[in-house]
């Protein structure tokens, strides 16, 4: 598995947000600010570094007077999540950590 | 973060976006009374529904679209509370959004030609119902759609039925039990 992103999504904010994204369409700031648990400047930071290794898409709006900033998993970060996912699971930890798919 | 760590993350990640159908429950428990509610007015005051050629079109098409009005900005607001949408999500608003034009284009031109609505929208709400439980995989409102296809059938075999009784057997059994059951169901998949 490359490098890059084996480092990239050891930090486990990051791992999240992406994992997050790859079983839905899109998802805002706020519920990916919910999911991980991170704050609101650990998240900014670590959305954007999923942007510039283009794992990820941000696209930012209005809605009424409130910037509403929505978040998409790339193609090239749906195939670098699976890679990184087959690798885990080359480790044979998924029969301990009873993931579903 | 070990290796096992990760897998749990992923694995927690991954069930925090199952898709949520208590939205689709309250649309469906929402239609439900709202379309009985309505029948029962129109069963119990046809004189007052019917008093002129145009009234019971009116009622029957404006009722129904000031309800697709409140449970559009309903839905969009929930949505929009939920911050994600998934593909099956977008496929169960497709497929309603499609019966909704279905219903009004059906109830439009059964008031221009001056004809029963009912077995008609039935038949369509039957349809989406069978697809929407095949969807959700969620018997309860497969058989809900498999009942109103039975009673759209009864209705073109004993014409002589009173349309509005059907209508609102067919809409508790298909809309408003399986909504009810959606709801209770204990997790949201």
């Amino acid at each position: 598995m490359n490098k890059e992103l084996e480092k990239l999504l050891f930090n486990p904010v990051r791992l999240k947000i992406l994992s997050f994204l790859f079983s839905v369409e899109n998802a805002s700031f706020k519920k990916l600010m919910e999911v991980s648990g991170a704050t609101k400047g650990n998240i900014s930071v670590q959305i954007k570094k999923l942007e510039d290794a283009e794992l990820i898409k941000v696209r930012k709006k209005f809605e009424g007077n409130y910037p509403l900033t929505l978040c998409k998993i790339t193609s090239k970060g749906k195939t670098s999540f699976k890679i990184f996912l087959n690798s885990l699971q080359s480790f044979g930890v998924n029969k301990s950590a009873d993931i579903e798919f | 973060m070990n290796k096992v760590d990760q897998i749990k993350v992923i694995n927690d990640m991954i069930n925090e976006a199952r898709t949520s159908l208590k939205p689709l429950s309250f649309n469906l428990v929402f239609w439900g009374i709202f379309i009985n509610i309505m029948s029962i007015i129109h069963y119990t005051f046809p004189s007052f529904i019917q008093q002129t050629y145009y009234s019971a079109g009116i009622y029957w098409i404006f009722l129904p679209m000031i309800g697709m009005i409140y449970m559009t900005r309903w839905n969009i607001k929930k949505y929009k509370e939920m911050g994600y949408s998934t593909t099956l999500g977008r496929v169960i608003k497709i497929v309603w959004a499609v019966f909704g034009l279905g219903w009004l284009m059906i109830s439009g031109l059964a008031f221009y030609q001056g004809i029963n609505p009912v077995p008609d929208i039935l038949f369509l709400l039957g349809l989406v119902s069978v697809l929407t439980g095949a969807i959700i995989k969620f018997k309860p409102i497969i058989l809900g759609g498999i009942f109103l296809l039975i009673f759209v059938l009864s209705l073109y075999i004993y014409p002589g039925q009173n349309a509005l009784i059907v209508n609102m057997i067919g809409i508790t059994l298909g809309l408003l039990i399986p909504g009810i059951l959606l709801n209770r169901m204990k997790t949201d998949e």
